[in-house]
């Protein structure tokens, strides 16, 4: 996928920001380090209709609002179970908890300005956002009300200014504050009856819950953007950056360690949070997505040596130029030092290895924007 | 970045703006957030007549004068603030005493704080609506104070702070914003504010933050009669603490959850329904509910779960092996739980040994039975959606009264029986024994918990001595729920400015005369019992050149003196019906409509809107017409003078002759409605004769039926027949119609069982026709009145019929059963039914006599007008019935009369007679027929009851027996009712 629209970079240009961001260490044209994000500002519950928003600004300018609306929904139920309900049947807490989620009790639209809702990228933007959350289940079977009843989720996600970046890092980091500011009505039923809601919103509990010092205890999914040139791997990058990147990944990463023990620590809410603090996050790569970098599409440099007007190959020289253009074209496959050539191929396996640790690692670029996510004020 | 989030610290009116958020669930299962901004203003007024800070910006009217103050500026004073004071009640005390402030001895100048007003509305519907007239009554003085929206007073909710708690700041908060705004008044004594509650701790919490606070009890101590007033309120609280310290007593299962019973009822594992008792049996309980084609029976206290006749529960059918025969036994609950003691309830058994012993009879009963007894499905109610308690009407059981609570003050718990046979005993804690002892009381039920053998209640306020006749008369009003109170000003004022001197217009030009037709040259005439006051309909006839008949009804045009949705208007659909009680009839509306402007009396011009058909001398209807016009009635007869003047052969006027026309004609309509299937239904109907000067009764006579009664009526019921066939036409959606339901064949099962069995006797009920063909077989040539008991039996079995808006039911669902017509509705009686006002209504808007009122249109207010008025007009009926049972009783007091009577019932321990002349029936019971109770054999299959020992008799159903008919004071009810002794059996 086109994942932007074409950057107007001449293939000078093009070619020399590729230089430079292969060196070792990598140049960056904004002088931000491989794995350094961009500054952004965010803010949570910024609309009071709905059941969880966050709102985040990128430096460049680029903004995005997510709004989160649940619904309560009846789950249909499986083709071979045919047990009647049976409301004398006293149902544990546990065996309701156990019932698996569905992939479409989510539903997930993004709106970018300029496109529209059914462009192959804003469809390929809300696929891959909906696919971090659904990867391991854990987010679906939160929604779980009881055997009968379920809450559909609607995530809203709208870029608010312009495309001036690939929005994709931004829209999940919204995403990722909308879902920790959601709270969903407290059930009062009890079992498998028909839910029936505290009436009063103060007493919703978080659909992650969060302990009693307001530590957030389970974290949804976050999905990275991230781009190889030469050997080199950078992190959150640029418009520009883009336009020049060997391959652009789309990686989520999940935090295991808290989802694990979410499903047990919902009751009691005062975890002994040091123990887990020591140990770190339990990070698990959910999945990684090719993205179609707009490097791509950039028009090539030509080559001194393919260059008519450096006098190389004079058209009109009778039967030459058949000959020769066989040998135009095997010079323009081959890289000529300084020369835009825009990036063929896939990812090497090589630099996958290699990104795929430097995001995981202890202290690594995923634990970083945990981090960083950890400091905004959920309110 | 500049946050998106409303920046309180930026705007300069922030301050004015706070929001509310909540979760809303639909009735379809939806939960949605709910964010609703609060504008908070400056201009709302305390209302108090000191204040005249408020009063420069209080709010005006449309014409610009502003609205009255409510409160007084001297209220009245008490023991601890002889200053004069305010009141502030909480939600709390509004829950548990609205009683209290209905009083007329104190209670005035209330607060009734937004917050209060809208937890109430959430908490009970009912109270809320008491609430609202209290705050409409303009001497009682309590006003609506919107402290929500005043800025001072508005109390953002605090985080972790639960809402009850929020709710109890935001009354403290008005009650100090009240006094501080209060103290700034120059020169005037200033009156206290005082907030009522019965949360002990908000009270301490005022306190502390130095408000006058207190509580129901320690309030109503310093008012004058408080005393009295203590009794209405319920103790709550004491009795909730006592009730932590010893669990385990409880003697009723628990409620399951509303969302269990909800999840269940929509599964179809359990089903919701109105609980209904058994009049015969305190302790069987039945509930309809729409899966199954026949009643659940639910048997014992148990199963009966603390559900009080009327309520809407929920129930649970039980295993197949507990399923039961109803009960062929009489069981009255004073009968059995004579001797309880009130006081010390909980140590005895939840289910006393009597009880327990009437249900091993009822065992052996049904297993004795050797032929496969039906036993019928059986249910437990597990769980209550809505009450349905309303004041009851009772009596002090004598029997319940301690020594010690005759003589002192001291409180005391009694029992009350209530009139309504099938309401339970209500435990009441007063401090006025001896005074209420042989009074007729008003009091409601507070609860029932699960711990309590019999509902709680408090006293609410007393009628009078047992048997006076405003006593019993208002008893008996209160119990049916009729509107008797005079009408308010607001509806008198709708009246015309010339009260009796109202004339219909001279000058033809008169808007008045628009469009209406000059009838008055008509031989027009009235014909209705003795001393009908209020004249609904008269008619006339006249012979055509062509050989036909011009044939007239005319009804009086109340739709000209009641616009729709004015004061009056909603009074009288309030209102429903004008209920007839034996020596009272309470109107629908104000007697200068009822008995003189609308009324069709003789000699004068009035208003009418008639139906004017041309008919065949066959009695087929040719064409019909439908006007407003200005008749003028020649005379108003009784039935009976009409009946002397046809009968009399010398009278050969043309007044009497067109009443021979009209009575030729509605014999021949009879036939043809009778022909089609109409049914002749038969109740026993009896009239009262009073003293003219005392108006005592002195005797009882069954109505006598004259030709010229059903003359009238006949000539009602194409009328009514006709106009529904017209509005139905204009109004496919909306027309108002009547309609009569086809009774389930299963409602016959037994009296055909019955018939057949008794008499070999087959009752076919596939349609009206069939039935009514079958009812006039079922003749006894030894016995006239053997018919009319079949008939008075089959009555009972039918249907009740109802009024509908046409948008509601299918075409075929019009039907009148009874009397077999296709579609039906009311308009002959606009003077005392509102059914026929709102025809009235409608067909004067299908005539294009006058533009369609919204009101006449909207059928979501149709529907409800029906609902209001078809529960009306039952409790209008009911209510008559009783008046007359209550004045047969007074008539025979003292008297013993030996007469015939029916044997219509038959129970294991007893038979219920009726007695046609006096139209009464009774049970009387085995132990009633001897001095020692006789040994009986019950036969449940020919229905036989055989006696030995010490009387020995045999009754069977049918039979016709002596009986001795004497009066006698109920002492558990209180009424004076007829008791029967068996002379012989025939």
């Amino acid at each position: 996928m086109a994942s932007q629209q074409h950057v107007l970079l001449s293939p000078a240009e093009l070619a020399y920001l590729h230089d430079s961001l292969s060196l070792t260490p990598p140049l960056r044209p904004d002088g931000r380090s491989p794995t350094q994000y961009r500054p952004l500002s965010a803010e949570t519950g910024i609309l009071p209709g709905t059941n969880g928003s966050a709102r985040i600004c990128f430096a460049d300018g680029t903004e995005a609002i997510v709004g989160v609306k649940a619904e309560v929904e009846k789950t249909r139920r499986k083709w071979d179970d045919d047990t009647i309900y049976d409301e004398n049947k006293e149902e544990t807490r546990e065996e309701a908890e156990g019932a698996e989620g569905s992939s479409d009790w989510v539903e997930l639209t993004v709106e970018i300005p300029g496109f529209r809702d059914d462009d192959s990228s804003t469809v390929f933007l809300a696929a891959m956002l909906s696919e971090a959350l659904l990867a391991d289940g854990g987010f679906v079977r939160r929604l779980v009300i009881n055997r009968r009843f379920h809450w559909k989720v609607y995530l809203d996600i709208l870029l608010i200014s312009p495309p001036l970046s690939y929005p994709l890092p931004l829209l999940s980091l919204t995403t990722h504050l909308a879902l920790l500011s959601t709270r969903l009505p407290r059930l009062k039923s009890e079992g498998d009856e028909d839910p029936f809601f505290d009436d009063d919103w103060a007493a919703a509990p978080y659909l992650y819950p969060r302990s009693s010092n307001k530590k957030v205890l389970a974290r949804p999914p976050v999905t990275l953007l991230v781009m190889a040139v030469g050997n080199n791997i950078i992190f959150d990058p640029a418009k520009e950056e883009l336009a020049v990147a060997d391959v652009a990944l789309a990686v989520s990463v999940g935090d295991v360690s808290s989802s694990s023990s979410s499903s047990s620590s919902e009751g009691e809410e005062d975890v002994d949070m040091t123990a887990e603090e020591q140990e770190g996050r339990k990070l698990r790569l959910l999945s990684i997505r090719t993205v179609d970098p707009p490097s791509r599409l950039t028009p090539p440099g030509v080559p001194n040596a393919t260059n008519s007007a450096y006098g190389h190959a004079q058209v009109g020289e009778g039967g030459k130029t058949k000959q020769q253009m066989p040998e135009a074209r095997a010079a323009e496959s081959e890289a000529v030092e300084g020369v835009w050539k825009p990036p063929r191929g896939g990812a090497k396996a090589l630099v996958m290895a290699a990104l795929v640790q430097k995001t995981l690692q202890r202290g690594g670029v995923a634990d970083e924007v945990f981090d960083a996510l950890e400091g905004v004020d959920l309110g | 970045m500049a946050s998106l989030k409303r920046s309180l610290d930026a705007d300069p009116l922030a301050a004015n703006i706070s929001n509310k958020i909540y979760v809303r669930s639909t009735k379809s299962g939806k939960v949605q957030k709910i964010v609703r901004e609060v504008y908070l203003r400056q201009d709302i007024p305390c209302s108090s007549k000191l204040c005249q800070k408020c009063l420069a910006l209080a709010p005006s009217d449309a014409a610009g004068r502003p609205i009255p103050f409510v409160l007084s500026d001297a209220p009245a004073g008490t023991k601890v603030f002889p200053q004069g004071h305010y009141l502030v009640p909480d939600t709390n005390a509004f829950l548990t005493a609205m009683d209290l402030f209905e009083q007329e001895s104190a209670f005035y100048d209330v607060i009734v704080l937004q917050i209060v007003l809208e937890e109430l509305r959430n908490r009970s519907l009912p109270l809320y609506n008491r609430l609202i007239s209290l705050t409409k009554s303009e001497d009682k003085r309590f006003y609506v104070f919107f402290n929500e929206f005043r800025l001072e007073t508005h109390v953002p909710r605090q985080e972790g702070e639960s809402v009850n708690d929020r709710n109890d700041r935001a009354v403290r908060k008005a009650v100090s914003w009240y006094s501080d705004h209060l103290a700034r008044v120059k020169g005037k004594t200033v009156p206290a504010v005082v907030m009522l509650s019965n949360d002990r701790d908000n009270v301490r919490k005022a306190k502390q933050e130095g408000l006058n606070a207190s509580s129901l009890a320690d309030y109503v101590k310093q008012l004058k009669d408080g005393e009295k007033l203590l009794d209405m309120i319920p103790e709550t609280e004491d009795r909730d603490m006592i009730k932590e310290k010893k669990p385990g007593d409880n003697l009723y299962p628990e409620y399951f959850s509303m969302s269990k019973m909800m999840t269940g009822v929509k599964s179809g594992l359990l089903h919701q329904g109105i609980f209904n008792v058994s009049p015969y049996n305190y302790l069987e309980g039945s509930i309809r509910v729409p899966a199954f084609p026949k009643s659940l029976l639910i048997l014992g206290r148990e199963n009966i779960n603390r559900a009080v006749d009327g309520d809407l529960v929920v129930v649970e059918v039980l295993p197949k092996d507990q399923w039961k025969e109803p009960s062929t036994q009489v069981i009255e609950e004073d009968a059995i739980t004579k001797n309880e003691n009130p006081d010390a309830e909980d140590s005895e058994d939840f289910v006393s040994e009597k009880e327990r012993k009437a249900l091993q009879e009822e065992v052996k009963r049904t297993q004795s039975k050797t032929t496969e007894g039906h036993p019928q499905p059986t249910a437990r109610v597990v769980g209550v959606i809505k009450r349905n308690w309303r004041q009851y009407v009772g009596h002090i059981d004598q029997s319940s009264v301690s020594q010690s609570g005759q003589q002192g003050r001291k409180q005391d718990t009694v029992f009350v029986i209530p009139m309504d046979k099938k309401i339970p005993k209500i435990r009441l804690r007063t401090r006025q024994v001896a005074e209420l002892l042989g009074k007729r009381i008003l009091v409601t039920i507070d609860a029932w918990e699960r711990s309590s053998r019999h509902p709680v209640g408090h006293f609410v306020r007393s009628l009078g001595e047992l048997e006076t006749k405003a006593a019993e008369t208002e008893a008996l009003l209160l119990e049916y729920d009729v509107q008797y109170r005079p009408f308010p000003k607001t509806v008198l004022d709708c009246l015309p400015k010339e009260g009796h001197d109202w004339k219909v217009p001279a000058s033809m030009d008169d808007p008045g005369w628009k469009d209406r037709q000059d009838l008055r040259d008509l031989l027009i005439c009235s014909i209705d019992p003795i001393g009908c006051q209020d004249i609904d309909d008269a008619l006339h006839s006249r012979p055509l050149p062509n050989g036909n008949f011009e044939v007239g009804v005319h009804i009086a045009d109340v739709s000209h003196f009641v616009k729709p949705n004015n004061a009056m208007d909603m009074e009288a659909s309030i209102r429903g019906t004008t209920v007839y009680l034996v020596d009272k009839r309470i109107d629908m509306l104000p007697m200068l409509l009822g008995t003189d402007l609308c009324s069709l009396k003789p000699y004068v011009e009035r208003y009418a809107f008639s139906v004017i058909w041309e008919m065949t001398p066959d009695a087929d209807v040719v064409g019909s017409k439908f006007t407003k016009s200005v008749i003028k009635s020649r005379e108003a007869f009784s039935y009976e003078q009409a009946q002397l003047r046809v009968d009399d052969e010398s009278q050969q006027d043309d007044l009497t002759k067109s009443i021979r026309t009209l009575l030729a004609l509605s014999k021949k309509l009879k036939q043809k409605r009778l022909d089609a299937g109409a049914l002749s239904l038969s109740s026993p109907e009896v009239k009262v004769q009073m003293e003219s000067e005392t108006s005592d009764p002195i005797d009882v006579k069954t109505k006598e039926l004259l030709d010229t009664m059903s003359l009238v009526e006949e000539f009602m019921l194409l009328a009514n027949t006709s106009v529904a066939r017209r509005i139905y036409e204009a109004f496919p959606q909306t027309a108002i119609l009547r309609r009569h339901g086809a009774p389930p064949k299963t409602n016959f099962d037994e009296l055909a069982n019955q018939l057949k069995v008794k008499r070999g006797l087959d009752l076919s009920v596939e349609s009206s026709r069939a039935l009514a063909d079958s009812l006039d077989r079922c003749v006894d040539p030894k016995e006239p009145f053997f018919n009319t008991l079949v008939r008075i039996m089959a009555t009972r079995c039918m249907m009740s019929a109802e009024y509908f808006c046409s948008g509601t039911q299918a075409y075929p669902e019009f039907r009148h059963y009874g009397l077999a017509s296709e579609i039906y509705t009311h308009f002959t009686s606009p003077i005392r039914r509102y059914a026929d006002l709102m025809a009235h209504r409608q067909l004067a808007a299908a005539i294009e006599y006058e533009a369609v009122h919204p009101s006449v249109r909207s059928r979501g207010r149709l529907e409800a007008v029906c609902k209001n008025i078809n529960v009306r007009h039952r409790n209008a009926q009911l209510a008559g019935r009783a008046s007359i049972a209550y004045y047969v009783g007074q008539a025979l007091r003292g008297k013993a009369t030996e007469e015939d009577g029916f044997v219509m019932k038959i129970f294991s321990n007893g038979f219920v007679v009726l007695v046609p002349r006096f139209g009464i029936e009774s049970l009387i019971r085995l132990r009633d027929l001897a001095e020692t109770e006789p040994q009986a054999t019950f036969d449940a299959e020919t229905y036989t009851l055989e006696t030995s020992g010490s009387r020995e008799i045999k009754v069977e159903l049918f039979q016709k027996v002596r009986v001795r008919v004497t009066d006698q004071k109920d002492e558990t009810t209180g009424k004076r009712g007829v008791k029967m002794e068996l002379v012989s059996t025939y």
